[in-house]
């Protein structure tokens, strides 16, 4: 089991820096692209659509998880625009700190949510220690599901959020 | 940080939850019944993204001989809503009665039409909240019939008066007794 740190080290994300890539503490002007998200049909797979006011409430919940838990999400920025948003989290009820993604729609198939999901796994290695993080997935999620693969995890048999969910288990043991 | 006669009104902190928990899976909650634990733990952590997210949010108040948390009061604006708002919550049955919500509601709209320099505020209120109605009445706010309703449904809207905030030429806030007047202090 990998736990949350004993102390927050991080009330809000540093700033890491890929080769195409920025990702820093999400900020207000980034809720117009999670709300595009949310209230269209690519949220079906987090429970989605949402309407606006329980957007809100989950993108402020995540970002509320920085000063809570010491983890949250990353906004990932390229040439300056926001892309996306790649994190771990661990609302109530998750049996781990899990690792989650998101690209907006405009930056889909650039292989962006995996070039930020690299440098978040290692920071986390880096940071709390872990040895691995799970990703939880809809099953019906074939996308998400291909690209933890890709990324070198393998789907294991472990509790996800809900029944069903594949658990895709990447080993950060080898994360330098 | 936000100090009153009796209380202490300050930022959430992770310590809060049990007791915000506690409050979420009673009848208390706002939806008249039981929230599920996922979601209040969404509310919680929401607390302080809005924070984060707006520069501002809701107090948690605390007992200052005690350093209890008893609810959670003061500005709150999710993206979508037409206005600012004012919101007032204690977490327990056993803290009504003592008029902390009133002491913590007078102190947080005066926080917001003071240091946050806030020009309008409004409080959303279940038509059934009679004591939650009350309260706003006597801050000073008024039923505004008029006002965009972001739930569409029977909430009603109570404006809040800038003029009744201390330092205002208008002067209301002193007809209020001394205990109900709060002191900023960071």
């Amino acid at each position: 089991m990998i736990a949350r740190p004993p102390q927050i080290t991080h009330a809000s994300a540093p700033t890491l820096q890929t080769a195409r890539l920025v990702l820093r503490m999400p900020r207000f002007a980034d809720f117009a692209h999670r709300l595009a998200f949310y209230s269209t049909d690519r949220a079906v797979w987090e429970g989605g659509p949402f309407p606006p006011r329980e957007a809100w409430r989950i993108f402020a919940s995540e970002v509320g998880q920085w000063p809570l838990m010491g983890f949250g999400p990353f906004s990932v920025d390229m040439n300056g625009d926001y892309v996306g948003e790649v994190g771990i989290y661990q609302p109530e009820g998750y049996p781990e700190p899990e690792l989650g993604w998101f690209v907006t729609e405009a930056a889909e198939g650039r292989g962006i949510a995996a070039e930020a999901a690299k440098a978040v796994m290692a920071w986390a290695h880096l940071t709390f220690g872990w040895d691995h993080i799970d990703n939880y997935i809809n099953p019906g999620n074939t996308r998400s599901v291909a690209l933890g693969l890709r990324l070198g995890g393998q789907i294991v048999d472990a509790r996800g959020i809900d029944p069903g969910d594949v658990v895709v288990r990447h080993d950060l043991r080898g994360t330098p | 940080m936000i100090d009153t006669a009796r209380l202490t009104l300050r930022q959430p902190e992770a310590t809060d939850w049990p007791a915000y928990r506690a409050y979420r899976l009673s009848s208390r909650s706002s939806t008249g019944s039981a929230m599920p634990e996922g979601e209040a733990w969404t509310n919680f952590a929401a607390f302080f993204g809005h924070w984060h997210l707006r520069g501002f949010g809701r107090f948690v108040a605390t007992l200052t001989e005690t350093g209890r948390s008893i609810g959670h009061f003061g500005p709150f604006f999710p993206e979508g809503h037409p206005e600012r708002e004012l919101t007032w919550t204690l977490w327990a049955p056993e803290l009504e009665g003592q008029a902390y919500a009133l002491e913590a509601a007078h102190a947080v709209r005066d926080h917001a039409f003071g240091r946050l320099g806030w020009t309008s505020a409004v409080s959303y209120i279940d038509p059934a909240n009679l004591r939650s109605q009350r309260l706003a009445a006597r801050l000073g706010a008024v039923h505004d019939r008029a006002a965009a309703n972001p739930y569409g449904d029977a909430t009603q809207i109570w404006r809040h008066q800038p003029q009744m905030t201390k330092g205002h030429s208008q002067g209301g806030f002193a007809a209020l007794p001394p205990a109900d007047q709060p002191k900023v202090i960071s």
